[in-house]
């Protein structure tokens, strides 16, 4: 810290964490990152650790790259996670002093992304034993079978995950149990209850965050992508350009998010995927609108006029000189659009136009709105959005205060 | 405002058309069995097709008609295009017979000629089933009030005739088209005779073409049955602006009564936290309205259907879970009928203004905090004004043209909230009508209520201008 207390980052950096609000906020973030990653190990029919006769084996592992298992892409992703993020952390760490944190953010980025894609092709040869492994799921009969056999005979030795429910499958039967209700499928307890389907309130929880930190990441990233473009071309090159965007940003400012959104899931699909882009490509407004304001202000400093003279190519000047001056406008805007994306996903399954196959607190909390006596179908998603909308607004709201020099330290 | 609500219906219009590919999909689901074709059962699909989404203008292009211009060489290239042969791919293949069959009426000129063109002979067969398809004029509900019965009946038989017309024919992939109807030459003549006898509706001269080029548009098409009030429900067999007619009162309403109450409870909250700033009181009221803002309103209203709303084996609800009046409200005394209304209202209300105190209590504060500090409070407080005098006279009046100022980007952004409340409450107005057309796709009731609930917030955003002008003597003094 001794060299980085000198800069203004590094002043706003260590303001910012000192903040009590925002160590909580971090705290619960990080929290429900490591739920969201670590989620197989929380919720998973499939045991950790088998040993039998055949010797012992780490079936869940072997799972985590099963398509059947995990169709959805962002949960290849968290899957991948399982093993990149301890690893990444461990290189952080390592790298601390030689490479510029900048730097290590990179080829964090580029490692996962390089990854998954490499995780989309089908590598292994057919045929034989590892084909089972990659994308035969276990069938539920087997599963019971097995947690049947671990329950009632000590023969065998196993780890089990927390739970050891599925949540993509309904148990057949177990409809709006009451938390700490034993499943008779697998002889161990509903958690956190089950809902009106018959899935596991817990299971379904804990693969929820993978979808809302996914979509809170993806639109928001999205969102300052085209905010970004649009509001550094309006504010740099001005004239007809700006007076243009400007109308287009008013419009976009003018219509009510929701309604956009809503209208647009209703005349599309609705899978998790369209309400990304959707989100994404309706909610660049107000970082366009900030984005504009910054380059404006920095658009007469004279870096910039320095860079013209020594003839750098616009496009240079624009996101190489002026975007990383005017960071923190957009870092703040990020926070909270992290939030509003989240809110907005859940709210849309709510409202029963969500993805219907993908585990959303929005769904959970529907069918707590239609059960209305049931209180875990109420109290633990919507408590969980608020913990996690929550953490994110602190955050944001820390970030805003470090970061304005106006307050007042 | 004018260019902002067009800007929001050209937005409108794109996403209607977002549903195009979804459409094609569901219509060859529709329309086709695989191998041996029903000619009969694929101009169902097409006529059924036709008839359901005519009303939103997706039979028609985009933003620039062609159709007026096609001459006989452009139809029987496009014909050609929808021929099996050796090297053409058959999904192609069903894309352009699909596009030629939605063509329309603008094609039926060049289709007769060709059936009447000797040296086509092989062309007869599909020329014949695209002119029986694009001739065809579903009858909507909504024509039925737009037509005359004599015209009704005349479309109606000619509709019928059309099915007469189509001569048969094979497509296969190794002779391409031949005719195979024996009565080839009866159905040719039939052609021209229907062709002679309904000249005047399909003719195009110079003028149609023109004006279908920009009138004949799927964007006009939507701008001229919303501007009218023309649009349909093909699913609820009902006008779109006369659903609407009936809810959006109740919608208009509690956004508006939210919104003053918001202002309501804010405003005194903000100051009373600028005035005791550094205390516990302004550090936790901030706190605990930065906590609530944080609180998804569909939770809180969840809670209160769950906490307050639901009957318990231990005692009645506090409040009613559903509507905006109770059973039999409409034979109740008026200040009965009122208590009633404000009964059902309270919790919805609630739930939509709950969010607002945070930010507006918060500029407030800021607001108030600036004015206390700047140097006309010092002169008032030096000429021995009360302090309550200082804050509410002088300081609160400056404020209040920020305050307005930010009132009217507000709107848009707690705006949107009342679907769910709608929808939690099970309240009849423009947000669960908004919410039940988009969960059944129904186009044309998710335009109409998404434009009127923008117009909405627009006249609310007006309003906040006006009350700008109101507030600040320096615009007033400019307009008059």
């Amino acid at each position: 810290m001794a060299e980085a207390a000198t800069s203004p980052l590094g002043l706003a950096l260590g303001y910012f964490l000192r903040m009590h609000s925002v160590r909580i906020g971090l705290g619960v973030l990080a929290l429900f990152v490591l739920v969201a990653i670590y989620a197989p190990f929380l919720a998973s029919e499939t045991a950790i650790v088998w040993r039998d006769a055949d010797g012992v084996s780490f079936p869940l592992f072997a799972e985590l790259f099963n398509r059947r298992s995990y169709p959805q892409r962002h949960d290849l992703l968290f899957n991948l996670l399982v093993f990149l993020a301890p690893a990444l952390a461990i290189a952080w760490w390592a790298l601390r002093r030689r490479w510029r944190p900048w730097r290590r953010v990179l080829w964090s980025l580029a490692i996962v992304t390089v990854a998954w894609i490499a995780c989309q092709v089908p590598m292994l040869p057919s045929g034989g034993s590892w084909q089972a492994v990659w994308n035969d799921r276990p069938s539920p009969e087997e599963t019971v079978r097995r947690h049947r056999a671990f329950a009632a005979d000590d023969a065998p030795g196993a780890v089990f995950a927390l739970v050891p429910h599925r949540y993509d499958a309904p148990y057949q039967g177990a409809i709006l149990r009451r938390p700490g209700t034993v499943n008779e499928s697998s002889g161990r307890a509903f958690l956190l209850g089950s809902d009106a389907v018959g899935f596991d309130v817990f299971a379904r929880m804990v693969f929820g965050a993978r979808i809302s930190l996914t979509i809170g990441l993806v639109a928001t990233g999205l969102s300052l992508l085209i905010g970004t473009i649009i509001g550094a071309l309006s504010g740099y090159l001005g004239g007809w350009v700006d007076i243009v965007l400007q109308r287009l940003v008013e419009i976009m400012m003018c219509f009510p998010t929701f309604i956009l959104v809503l209208t647009v899931i209703a005349m599309t699909s609705r899978s998790i995927f369209i309400i990304m882009i959707v989100l994404g490509l309706t909610g660049w407004a107000g970082t366009a609108r900030l984005v504009r304001g910054e380059f404006l202000s920095q658009s007469v400093r004279e870096y910039v006029t320095a860079a013209h003279a020594l003839g750098l190519p616009q496009w240079r000047i624009m996101f190489r000189h002026i975007l990383p001056n005017s960071l923190s406008p957009l870092l703040i805007s990020a926070t909270f659009g992290v939030a509003g994306s989240i809110f907005t996903e859940s709210g849309l399954a709510f409202l029963g136009l969500g993805d219907p196959n993908a585990p959303s607190w929005g769904l959970l909390l529907n069918q707590g709105r239609e059960n209305i006596a049931y209180s875990w179908l109420i109290y633990i998603p919507g408590l969980a959005v608020f913990a996690l909308l929550t953490a994110l607004n602190q955050i944001g709201n820390g970030l805003r205060e470090a970061l304005d020099p106006k307050s007042q330290r | 405002m004018v260019p902002t609500f067009l800007g929001i219906l050209v937005i409108n219009f794109g996403v209607l058309r977002l549903q195009g590919p979804t459409l094609s999909e569901e219509m060859d689901k529709s329309i086709r069995n695989d191998g041996a074709r029903n000619a009969d059962l694929v101009a169902t699909g097409v006529e059924n097709y036709l008839g359901r989404f005519r009303s939103t203008g997706l039979d028609l292009p985009a933003l620039v008609n062609l159709r007026g211009f096609t001459d006989i060489d452009d139809v029987v290239a496009l014909l050609r295009a929808t021929e099996r042969g050796p090297a053409v791919l058959e999904h192609e293949r069903n894309r352009a017979e699909k596009d030629l069959w939605l063509m329309g009426r603008l094609l039926v000129e060049p289709l007769a000629a060709i059936v009447a063109d000797d040296a086509l002979a092989e062309l007869h067969g599909p020329a014949s089933m695209a002119l029986s398809l694009c001739a065809y004029y579903p009858l909507n509900p909504e024509d039925l009030g737009r037509l005359t019965p004599e015209q009704q009946r005349q479309r109606q038989t000619r509709n019928h005739a059309l099915k007469g017309l189509r001569i048969e024919y094979a497509n296969t992939r190794e002779a391409g088209f031949a005719t195979t109807d024996p009565d080839a030459a009866g159905k040719r003549a039939a052609i021209a005779a229907f062709w002679q006898a309904n000249r005047e509706d399909f003719a195009r001269d110079g003028a149609t073409a023109w004006r279908a080029l920009v009138v004949e548009t799927g964007f006009c098409d939507f701008m001229r049955k919303l501007f009218t009030g023309t649009l349909y429900s093909h699913q609820r067999k009902q006008w779109v602006f006369s659903l609407i007619a009936d809810r959006w009162h109740v919608t208009f309403w509690l956004n508006f009564a939210s919104i003053a109450i918001a202002w309501c409870i804010s405003i005194p909250l903000g100051i009373r936290s600028a005035r005791r700033l550094g205390t516990f009181e302004d550090a936790a009221t901030t706190n605990v309205l930065f906590l609530l803002w944080s609180v998804p309103s569909f939770f809180v209203g969840t809670l209160f259907l769950h906490h307050l709303c639901t009957d318990t084996s231990t005692g009645k609800a506090w409040f009613p879970n559903r509507g905006m009046s109770s059973e039999g409200a409409l034979w109740l005394s008026t200040p009965r009928y009122l208590l009633d209304l404000l009964w059902h209202a309270f919790l919805p209300l609630v739930t939509l203004c709950y969010a607002s105190f945070t930010s507006l209590s918060r500029y407030m504060r800021a607001d108030i905090l600036e004015q206390l500090r700047s140097d006309y409070v010092r002169t008032a407080r030096a000429k021995g004004c009360a302090e309550d005098r200082v804050v509410y006279h002088h300081a609160l009046r400056n404020s209040m043209v920020t305050m307005i100022t930010l009132g009217s980007g507000l709107l848009a952004e707690l705006f949107g909230g009342f679907v769910f409340v709608e929808y939690i409450f099970s309240i009849p107005g423009l947000g669960s009508l908004l919410l039940d057309a988009a969960r059944s796709n129904d186009a044309p009731l998710v335009m109409g209520s998404t434009v009127v609930s923008v117009g909405l917030l627009l006249i609310g955003i007006l309003i906040a201008d006006v009350l700008y002008a109101v507030a600040d003597p320096r615009i007033r003094s400019r307009y008059g």
